[in-house]
């Protein structure tokens, strides 16, 4: 019987619409979701997966915290900008050095002409900035100090939020922008112009190049990619410790619950999903359409 | 025409008869009858004693002269003592003169009303007319109620059987003959108009109007034939408008000749190098002159106008032009008595001192910290520091001018006889020109100003990694190279922290700009003004309303039983508001073609703005 208590005639209920039937349109009969199926295909997590894979996000939130702490330093006179820049130089040719050597035979090609390309940027981004290090010190002596912080740190959350996690190597647009326009207003807040210089090629150091190096690892050791990540976080939570303990502590604690507590959150929550599939889905094309392209 | 149908059907008549001719002696009646409309204007009496022959001849002569149909539409007769066998006589006629209708209008002497009898030559007998409703033609009327004339009813056989008698309804709308001559009805209509035939008042006031030479012929003639009509009683003519006509034509040649030397002189090659152009093109003086020039063109031709247009403007012109003039020549004894010329002069550098030091002022302000905005203080300095620099060179300028400014001003002033609107150009370029470095400053701040933002919105498409597609015309995602992101990137953080002291400036001179624009916008408007209203047509509309119309009204003027109805047609003066519409002189200026909601945007934007621009004026 169906839900309307439609008297069973004896001619068989077809699932049609076009044809009239003895039966009422809403009649359903005894196999009424039949077809239903719950968390077809559903992943399970694994929650140390999971917790590496978060690791990255922490790693990302301490080079911000790094970011910061070198600037602090900076602001404070205790380092040096020709210290600063000697440093950053140093890390850039070695981490070149390790991109190179991680990069597979197979995407490897025409190497000259790569690292003439890549000198030429490098001249360019060095050449620019130094030019245009005077003007940008003095951009922003009119803003006060609370508003230069406070946008500062909504650049740097925009950042965070926007960062292409999954594929860091072409840079997300708006991720490396806020990160730049963040570190802009920072460097102008500095005492003099080779300050600002020294900290923006930080800046593109660590925004700009440290995560095409990231990629290459993740891709090719992801093993020691780990080991680094859990580095990233350490450094980070010192650094901010050597000037704010107060910073570090909160450093610390938001690192842990990004990469303990929220894998945490999410294996446990993926118990209690419940999702419904049926044959009203939309059709998804699974095969392969190329021989139709001939 | 009237038709001769004799069915049920009721046909008002109407006749137009001339108010001078109420009183007219016993004769033909000459006019016209209006095809399609079944009514008929009669234009004059031709009076008793005549020879038919001749009577036609004459018409002939007429119509050829004139251009219009006329036709002896039937007789009139007011019986004086003597003149009894007069009736039969004048009915008699209708076989002289054959004609689809013949009226026989009778007038008693001492009664108001007139009778009417018409005649349809297919029936050969009178029809009576009966008592009925008005028609719907005539429906400025206010009552419906006709009189009609019973007269003898011959009978033939057909008509004594209907029940209803079948008779034409005349009614007389009468006008004053001279009024209507003169008066041009409103619209005026295009030249070649086919779409509609004209209504029947165009009809009648085109028929009264082109009947001239019909008129000429007046009561104290010696030749055969004598009529009345509204110049009967002699032409009349001022002595003055005869002489003003015989001294136009050697006028127009000497203007003609003036004319012709002055284009000479403009089509002199010096004159036709780019710099002296475009600098002419600028200038509204220059405008004024070329197109005060068309105008004498337009009045100096030789031949008189044709049609009502054409004289109305060139009577227009005449009138405008000599109102200039008269003003400009007032304006001139005041500028040249009591010295005031050098009084003006000894202003004149002072004030431009004044503004100067009020703009220093202002810079100084602006350099420093205006309003308790925070500017950045590098540029703020650079941008100071060279309008500074502008308007000191400016005040070196006005200094090297002072000892000319005097003898400027006074072959300046000698400008206005040429007219009131010369010197209010003239006033208008001095303005341009003494201004001339707020016009600077507001296009270089206009400049900085759209390019700041040009690269300010490309540059925040770069920030959300999009960019504008050119083909599509729309915003489409793009994946930027490193170096483009980070030379994009500082950019952008560069201009937008720049932006508010380059808006600051770019503000304070468009407002300044806006002023002077503002100030010259009155001037043009008041020579705009003085060029293209018609005094002319004001005048008349004020002084003889009746030549400009726009309709007619009717007045009852008398209803009574036994005679038909008599109507009063008088013309509606045109409305100021139509009048000024129609007669406009067309300038050379025009009004502001953005509108307010454009004006702001191009002002948020940056692009330049012109408000006041002139059409393309044709140069000599």
């Amino acid at each position: 019987m169906g839900p309307d208590g439609a008297p069973d005639e004896g001619v068989p209920w077809r699932k049609v619409l076009w044809e009239r039937q003895p039966f009422p349109d809403n009649y359903v009969d005894q196999r009424f979701l039949e077809e239903l199926r719950r968390n077809v295909g559903i992943r399970q997590y694994r929650y140390w997966a999971v917790a590496r894979e978060a690791g990255f996000v922490g790693q990302q939130l301490s080079c911000v915290a790094i970011f910061i702490t070198l600037w602090l330093y900076m602001e404070q006179g205790l380092l040096s900008p020709e210290r600063l820049l000697w440093t950053c130089l140093v890390c850039a040719l070695l981490g070149y050095g390790l991109h190179q050597a991680l990069t597979t035979k197979l995407e490897s090609g025409y190497k000259i002409r790569t690292h003439l390309a890549n000198l030429q940027s490098a001249t360019i981004f060095l050449s620019f900035t130094f030019g245009f290090s005077p003007v940008l010190k003095t951009l922003t002596e009119s803003v006060s100090t609370d508003t230069v912080y406070a946008m500062s740190a909504v650049m740097l959350l925009a950042h965070l939020v926007s960062f292409p996690y999954a594929q860091p190597s072409p840079p997300g647009s708006l991720s490396l922008n806020a990160a730049l326009f963040a570190s802009v207003c920072l460097a102008s807040r500095l005492p003099g112009a080779l300050h600002t210089f020294a900290m923006l090629s930080c800046a593109l150091l660590v925004f700009a190049l440290w995560p095409c190096l990231l990629q290459r690892l993740r891709e090719n050791a992801p093993n020691q990619f780990t080991g680094l990540c859990v580095g990233v976080c350490i450094g980070g939570v010192g650094g901010l410790g050597s000037q704010s303990p107060g910073g570090a502590v909160l450093l610390a604690l938001a690192l842990g619950s990004v990469t303990l507590l929220c894998p945490l959150l999410l294996v446990r929550l993926q118990r209690h999903k419940d999702n419904i599939h049926g044959p009203w889905d939309e059709a998804e094309i699974r095969e392969d359409l190329s021989h139709f392209l001939r | 025409m009237c038709s001769g149908r004799v069915e049920a059907e009721i046909m008002v008549l109407k006749i137009f008869f001339p108010q001078c001719c109420n009183l007219a002696d016993s004769g033909l009646l000459v006019g016209r009858w209006i095809s399609g409309h079944n009514s008929a204007v009669v234009l004059a009496v031709i009076h008793y004693p005549f020879i038919p022959s001749q009577v036609k001849t004459y018409l002939q002569q007429m119509q050829a002269q004139s251009g219009v149909e006329l036709s002896v539409l039937g007789s009139w007769s007011l019986p004086k003592e003597g003149q009894e066998g007069m009736e039969s006589f004048l009915r008699d006629l209708s076989t002289i003169f054959p004609q689809e209708c013949w009226l026989q209008i009778h007038r008693e002497v001492g009664k108001t009303g007139f009778n009417c009898r018409v005649v349809h030559r297919d029936q050969r007998r009178t029809l009576a007319s009966l008592q009925k409703d008005v028609d719907g033609k005539i429906a400025q009327l206010e009552t419906n109620k006709e009189t009609f004339d019973r007269g003898d009813v011959e009978d033939g056989g057909q008509e004594k059987q209907q029940d209803k008698e079948d008779e034409d309804k005349v009614i007389f709308v009468h006008y004053e003959q001279r009024k209507v001559m003169l008066s041009e009805l409103h619209p005026p209509e295009a030249p070649d108009s086919e779409t509609e035939p004209p209504s029947e008042l165009r009809q009648v006031f085109h028929t009264v109007a082109h009947s001239q030479p019909l008129y000429f012929l007046d009561k104290y003639d010696d030749g055969p034939l004598k009529s009345t009509h509204w110049q009967s009683e002699g032409r009349e003519a001022s002595i003055i408008v005869e002489l003003l006509k015989q001294a136009t034509v050697p006028l127009c040649l000497l203007i003609s000749w003036l004319l012709s030397v002055w284009t000479w002189i403009c089509g002199l090659r010096v004159f036709s190098l780019q710099p002296v152009r475009f600098l002419s093109s600028k200038l509204s003086t220059c405008n004024q002159l070329s197109y005060r020039t068309d105008h004498m063109r337009a009045l100096s031709s030789v031949k008189s106008a044709a049609e009502h247009a054409h004289f109305m403007k060139k009577a227009n012109i005449m009138v405008s032009f000599l109102l200039d003039v008269a003003l400009g020549v007032l304006l001139m004894w005041w500028l040249y008595r009591d010295d005031h010329i050098a009084m003006l002069a000894n202003m004149l550098v002072p004030a431009a001192d004044r503004v100067a030091k009020e703009l220093e002022e202002l810079l100084q302000w602006l350099m420093g910290a205006p309003a308790g905005l925070k500017m950045n203080r590098a540029l703020d300095q650079v941008l100071g520091r060279f309008f500074l620099y502008h308007i000191h060179l400016w005040i070196s300028y006005v200094r090297l001018m002072a000892p000319f400014i005097e003898g400027i001003l006074w072959y300046g002033g000698l400008s206005a006889c040429l007219g009131l609107s010369f010197a209010l150009s003239l006033l208008s370029d001095m303005i341009a020109l003494l201004t001339f470095h707020i016009y600077c400053f507001y296009v270089y701040g206009a400049r900085l100003y759209c390019l700041k933002i040009y690269g300010l919105s490309s540059l925040w498409r770069l920030f959300r990694g999009k960019k504008w597609n050119v083909l599509r015309q729309r915003v489409d995602s793009c994946s930027y190279d490193l170096d483009q992101l980070f030379i994009g990137m500082l950019l952008f953080t560069i201009l937008l922290f720049l932006l508010p002291t380059t808006a600051l400036y770019y503000l304070v001179f468009t407002l300044l700009r806006l002023l002077v624009v503002l100030l010259q916008g009155v001037l043009h408007l008041s020579v705009d003004l003085i060029n293209s209203f018609p005094l002319f047509a004001s005048g008349l509309r004020i002084f003889r309303p009746y030549r400009l119309a726009e309709g007619v009204k009717f007045r009852v003027l008398c209803e009574e039983p036994g005679t038909a109805l008599h109507l009063m047609m008088e013309t509606n003066p045109l409305k100021f508001g139509a009048l000024v519409q129609t007669y406009r002189l067309p300038t050379y200026s025009c009004y502001p073609k953005d509108s307010w909601l454009a004006l702001v945007k191009k002002l948020f934007v940056g692009q330049l703005v012109y408000p006041w621009r002139h059409k393309s004026a044709k140069t000599d």
